[in-house]
């Protein structure tokens, strides 16, 4: 059964966020400072390790409002496991409701293809692509208020913002590349 | 009026000289405009890159007719260490052997800084330049320099050769033709600079090359991708010459950190490559998808007998009996046939860092 966006009705003054990590590495730190961060709104952050979410406590689950999947470049798996977790996402979710989150892509002894291929991945989806740093205090606490941001106007806290407006200003884009122009 | 004029007219005096550089930007640009490439960043500098995503099948070439035999042996079975280097300034190879004796006296004149008085054996080094000809496949390839420094003792013997301490040198095996060709004329590129000695002996050499040349070296590691290349490329050798293993290490990260070493009976290898090979049709190039396919069927098969997710670590080492390579960019050519294909590899490896 895939996750849907639209099926419950929301709580006053909530936020869900769940963070999809396959390595559980980053998505610990993320939630503390995520949740850390803000004072007005109810932030709740759940985690997983990839998706379909198991049926059990599918009934009590609340709403979700921004689904983040956070990849790290120096592994193949990575990649792999977020791309097998966007089957299990119902269409609706791709209207602003999805981030992608990468870390190490500044390390030069890696793959560029997988970059690469991420970006790709995101702009057929239309979804925002952020950088983040994931080995300094500084880094994950920047990668929270972006996220965050983001998860304001996802859940419709933002009066006169909707996430699909965000997310077509956001979305990543595969500039310059003749291989990509070709498929539009 | 006449003010509006001369303001026309002289931006178009000033635009003469700059247009050497004009075209030379804009043939950079060219670069990404063919079809078979895609573009990324390099990591920490906005430049955009060409990686291929499909090449030609190695074509084992016997090198003893073209290249003197005695240089390819200096090349093969070492391990090297890489590291690539930006354009020389005004590198001549006509100039070897002034070469020779402007580093000989600078490696002098480094280690005796600040001694007073001269002890122990080393008392001085003999540097050789040799251009290894034939080696370049392409006409814009400039010819591989090889370079070695013999350490004379003041006590040797009559007739004691000298010993090699350090030996290196600087490639470039069918280089980007655009790249090269866009070059400014005063300069050499030979980006791919392979050492084996002493690390305090590869420091001096590189600052002296520093100097001299004006270029800039950093080393060079070889990521997964082109591990896997390595690998596919060996592999795919083996009707020809017994690859006698085909080993494979990855790094898993997890408590405590994994190393698996995975060693395939070449048959075995040969058999998933041709089969990956023999269905997308009998083609003159290899694609990444190949490539990746056959690295997945490994990793696949591991999985089924250990229940560990390769994919999840880092490659980090690929050998077979015709070289080995490393991520920390350490090579070793053990066959002459192949040692163009890799060559080539590394030295687009090594273009890739260049900057634009």
């Amino acid at each position: 059964m895939s996750l849907k966006p639209f099926n419950k009705l929301p709580e006053l003054n909530t936020a869900n966020v769940l963070l999809v990590e396959n390595e559980e590495r980053f998505q610990k730190k993320l939630a503390d400072a995520i949740v850390l961060l803000e004072n007005n709104v109810n932030v709740i952050v759940r985690l997983a390790r990839s998706l379909p979410l198991p049926l059990e406590n599918a009934e009590s689950r609340p709403r979700i409002d921004l689904v983040v999947f956070i990849v790290h470049l120096n592994s193949e798996q990575s990649l792999l496991s977020a791309e097998t977790s966007l089957k299990h996402l119902d269409s609706g979710y791709f209207l602003g409701k999805v981030c992608f989150l990468v870390t190490g892509a500044r390390c030069g002894t890696l793959p560029y293809e997988r970059l690469t291929s991420l970006k790709k991945m995101a702009a057929t989806l239309n979804s925002p692509l952020l950088m983040t740093e994931d080995k300094t205090a500084e880094g994950v606490n920047t990668a929270a208020q972006r996220v965050l941001a983001v998860l304001r106007v996802a859940a419709g806290l933002v009066p006169m913002a909707t996430g699909l407006y965000l997310s077509s200003l956001t979305r990543c884009t595969v500039p310059n590349d003749p291989d990509w122009q070709n498929q539009d | 009026m006449e003010a509006r004029v001369s303001a026309i007219t002289t931006p178009r005096n000033e635009t003469a000289p700059h247009r050497r550089t004009k075209s030379y930007g804009f043939s950079r640009r060219s670069l990404g405009v063919e079809l078979t490439s895609h573009f990324g960043c390099t990591p920490g500098q906005l430049t955009a890159v060409r990686i291929p995503t499909s090449r030609g099948i190695p074509k084992p070439r016997n090198l003893t007719e073209q290249v003197d035999p005695e240089h390819v042996a200096l090349i093969v079975k070492k391990e090297w260490k890489l590291s690539y280097v930006t354009p020389l300034y005004q590198f001549r190879h006509t100039q070897l052997q002034s070469y020779s004796k402007q580093l000989a006296s600078f490696l002098v004149a480094e280690k005796q800084q600040g001694v007073a008085v001269e002890v122990g054996q080393e008392l001085g080094f003999k540097v050789v330049f040799t251009a290894a000809l034939g080696l370049a496949e392409t006409e814009d390839d400039a010819e591989t320099v090889l370079i070695q420094i013999q350490s004379k003792s003041a006590f040797a013997a009559e007739g004691e050769t000298a010993k090699v301490v350090w030996s290196g040198w600087l490639s470039c095996v069918s280089g980007d033709v655009e790249y090269l060709k866009a070059l400014p004329p005063d300069f050499t590129c030979l980006p791919l600079f392979g050492t084996s000695g002493a690390e305090s002996l590869t420091t001096l050499v590189m600052s002296w090359f520093e100097r001299t040349f004006d270029c800039y070296f950093g080393p060079l590691g070889i990521n997964s991708t082109n591990l896997e290349w390595l690998a596919a490329l060996w592999t795919g050798c083996h009707s020809d010459t017994n690859i006698r293993y085909l080993k494979l290490a990855w790094t898993v990260p997890a408590q405590p950190p994994l190393d698996v070493s995975y060693t395939v009976h070449p048959q075995d290898a040969w058999e998933l490559w041709d089969s990956i090979r023999q269905e997308s049709g009998l083609r003159d190039t290899v694609d990444i998808e190949e490539v990746n396919c056959f690295i997945r069927g490994l990793e696949s098969h591991f999985f089924r007998h250990f229940r560990i997710y390769l994919s999840a670590g880092t490659l980090t080492k690929v050998a077979t009996s015709l070289g080995s390579a490393h991520k920390d960019g350490k090579i070793r050519i053990a066959s002459s046939d192949m040692m163009t294909s890799v060559l080539a590899l590394l030295t687009e490896c090594a273009l890739l860092k260049m900057p634009i």
